[in-house]
């Protein structure tokens, strides 16, 4: 690892310019991948991502990766919490967090994003899950009520 | 590069999905020069899947023939123009669509599309089918995903996916579990989304008779049986004049007519009754224990069902436990033998746990050290659930100087670094009065069946006074208040059910063999507890 102080350049949507360490940029599989096969100029354009994004995503990159070189004196357990801190975002960086997550391909980030998702989704009815990410009844009257009819098991408490 | 169809790894073959029919549609339109446009299953580098929607247009050269093709794919949200590829690169790589190659370009919208969440539409609905599929519902439970289902349309679209199933399935359930329901062939026609909701709501459980051909001969009771895949294998047992007995017999219940038969083993373990059968390793049978005609024994014995010649093979495990018969075992991982309890020489309890990794070349036993230990006891049950804990149930157990049948219901998790026993419902313990439901009578030598998601079926036994051996209760440990059940299932159960002498085949048949009592077994005579619709 002698090329710890190497820096990648990354432009946002808003034409914000980050200068990233080698090692923190290449937790994204993609623009590992992009920078590994030669890139187009010096600076790497990731148009869909705005810059408040990129930080936050850079941030969670550079505690892994200190994490791993051992330069964090925290415990597993603590980077649990701070995980569970990281995602304690409005749903809408969350989402975003997650189309990020997905296209630069940090696997570990978007695990934790989906997780999250998974927890809000959890033991909830269908119209807890309408209400907590704001999702619209498209069903017609009667197509909810063949749906309803359909998925009645799963409400239904066992044969007793 | 675009058309991957390739599933990592692991994939030898095109993907079920993967539709053939516009496969040979798209070589049918490229041979004669016209417009394709159609959906097909593709995958990423990967090996995650995503739906494609694509045209292609062929361009004519001066010389009517064609010297390009442009192909345009339609993604979720962005359009990715691939540009002009000439038609032998296509071809090619429709040849070699089982390889996978790098689709950077195609696709990772890093450098195209705009794909942030835009304020005050809905998040959730923005996510692509395949994060949505794979990351988040797959990690759900068959009862959540009916929920999400219910929520809209495209939800609901999403969640009739029979591979998102099966991944719901082997999440909530354990890949061992999902592996065993893999070799029943009905259940593989039932589909995923059938099986999930049978499993979990129970509604198609049933108890019928069955009739089997060939005999166990000479009779015999006491015996031990255990489910080898599909296959019923019955060793030893307490023949005439307390006649320790050590042959072995198979019921293939995949056979169309399946029958008894008595399988030639060399160097069969020493006779015996009141010991264990376990399987492991996918076709390895254990026993361990029971009495035989020297007094107790604490031996291990491994068959390979499927080795030609099959053979036993003694496993001399160093420290074994004490000599003991009418204990419990289960096994865990689908390669450690976990044994507790029973009854050592002179008539003694024992209340203690071993374990003996039968993966390793030079298995040893290891007892499971714990501050605190369930009152000793025999005739209980031991069942695995949530991958790595185990749950007792019942037996005769020590209480003082007397000795009680128990309806106590204790669970171990292994995965921690220390376990412990913890009581979880019974009637003995103190101060627990009976807030777990409608507990089964406390009993001995019961059946218990591990059902998919960690519930626990209980039935048959030795019950005091009048109750019904036969009523099924059911229990899910993992409940925050875990609560008994009375479950009723249509048709007619056995009047008796001996845990000995049960065995549950391809994770969704609980088979009981012998229709008398426990001193006159008739093995041709069997009853069936099913919990899945069979399909024929």
């Amino acid at each position: 690892m002698g090329s710890t102080s190497t820096k990648i350049k990354l432009r946002t949507s808003d034409q914000k310019v980050f200068k990233v360490e080698e090692a923190v940029v290449v937790q994204s599989l993609t623009i590992k991948y992009f920078y590994e096969n030669g890139c187009p100029s010096s600076v790497i354009p990731v148009h869909s991502v705005s810059s408040d994004i990129l930080s936050k995503i850079l941030d969670y990159c550079k505690k892994y990766v200190n994490f791993a070189a051992g330069k964090e004196d925290i415990s597993p357990e603590e980077l649990y919490e701070w995980d569970a801190n990281f995602v304690k975002v409005d749903q809408n960086t969350l989402f975003n967090l997650i189309l990020v997550g997905n296209c630069l391909k940090i696997d570990s980030l978007l695990d934790l994003t989906c997780q999250t998702i998974v927890n809000m989704i959890k033991g909830k009815r269908p119209e807890e899950i309408r209400t907590t990410f704001n999702i619209k009844n498209d069903y017609t009257p009667e197509a909810e009520e063949a749906v309803r009819r359909e998925k009645k098991w799963a409400f239904d408490m066992l044969r007793v | 590069s675009r058309f991957l169809q390739c599933r990592g790894p692991f994939a030898k073959r095109r993907h079920p999905l993967v539709d053939s029919t516009v496969v040979s549609e798209i070589r049918r339109c490229l041979d004669e020069g016209i417009e394709f446009q159609g959906e097909l299953l593709n995958f990423r580098k990967d090996g995650s899947p995503l739906m494609n929607r694509l045209r292609l247009t062929p361009i004519y050269g001066d010389d009517e023939t064609i010297t390009h093709v442009i192909g345009i794919q339609f993604f979720t949200e962005a359009n990715i123009d691939l540009g002009p590829v000439s038609v032998s690169s296509i071809k090619e790589s429709l040849k070699s669509s089982d390889r996978s190659r790098s689709g950077f370009s195609a696709f990772c919208p890093v450098v195209v599309g705009d794909r942030n969440v835009s304020r005050g539409l809905c998040g959730i609905l923005q996510l692509s089918d395949e994060v949505m599929s794979l990351k988040i519902l797959s990690r759900l439970t068959p009862r959540d995903i009916a929920s999400v289902g219910s929520v809209c349309r495209r939800l609901y679209e999403l969640t009739k996916n029979e591979d998102l199933w099966r991944m719901v399935c082997q999440n909530a359930w354990g890949c061992e579990t999902t592996r065993v329901l893999e070799t029943v062939p009905g259940a593989k026609r039932l589909g995923w989304v059938r099986l999930a909701r049978e499993l979990t709501t129970l509604e198609a459980a049933a108890w019928r008779k069955l009739t089997v051909g060939g005999a166990v001969e000479p009779s015999r009771c006491n015996f031990s049986a255990c489910a080898v895949g599909n296959r019923v294998v019955l060793f030893g047992g307490e023949g005439v004049n307390m006649q320790p007995m050590n042959d072995t017999f198979v019921l293939d219940l995949n056979s169309s007519n399946p029958e008894w038969q008595h399988v030639q083993v060399s160097s069969p373990p020493p006779g015996r009754w009141g010991h264990t059968l376990s399987c492991v390793n996918g076709s390895h049978l254990v026993v361990f224990g029971g009495c035989g005609r020297q007094g107790l024994l604490n031996d291990v014995f491994v068959l390979d069902l499927d080795a030609k010649p099959p053979t036993w093979r003694e496993i001399s495990g160093l420290a074994p436990p004490l000599p003991r018969s009418w204990h419990s075992s289960c096994t865990l991982d689908g390669t450690k033998l976990i044994v507790s309890g029973g009854c050592a020489d002179s008539g003694v309890l024992l209340s203690d746990t071993f374990l003996l990794d039968l993966s390793m070349e030079k298995p040893v036993w290891r007892e499971i050290p714990v501050a605190w230990t369930p009152p000793s006891r025999l005739g209980h049950t031991l069942s695995v659930y949530g991958g790595r804990k185990i749950l007792m149930f019942g037996g005769l157990a020590k209480s003082g100087p007397l000795r009680f049948r128990s309806s106590d219901v204790f669970t171990m998790d292994l995965s921690e670094e220390e376990p412990c026993w913890r009581c979880v419902t019974g009637s003995g313990m103190p101060g627990a009065g009976n807030p777990g439901g409608i507990a089964p009578p406390p009993r001995l030598d019961h059946v218990a069946v591990s059902l998919p998601g960690g519930r626990i079926l209980i039935f048959g036994g030795s019950v005091a006074g009048l109750h019904s051996a036969s009523q099924l209760y059911i229990l899910d440990p993992t409940d925050e208040k875990p609560t008994w059940r009375i479950l009723n299932v249509p048709g007619r159960p056995p009047r008796f059910a001996w845990g000995h002498s049960t065995c549950v085949v391809g994770g969704t048949r609980a088979i009981v063999l012998g229709g008398q009592t426990g001193e006159e077994w008739m093995l041709t005579e069997l009853h069936e507890l099913s919990l899945a619709s069979s399909v024929i």
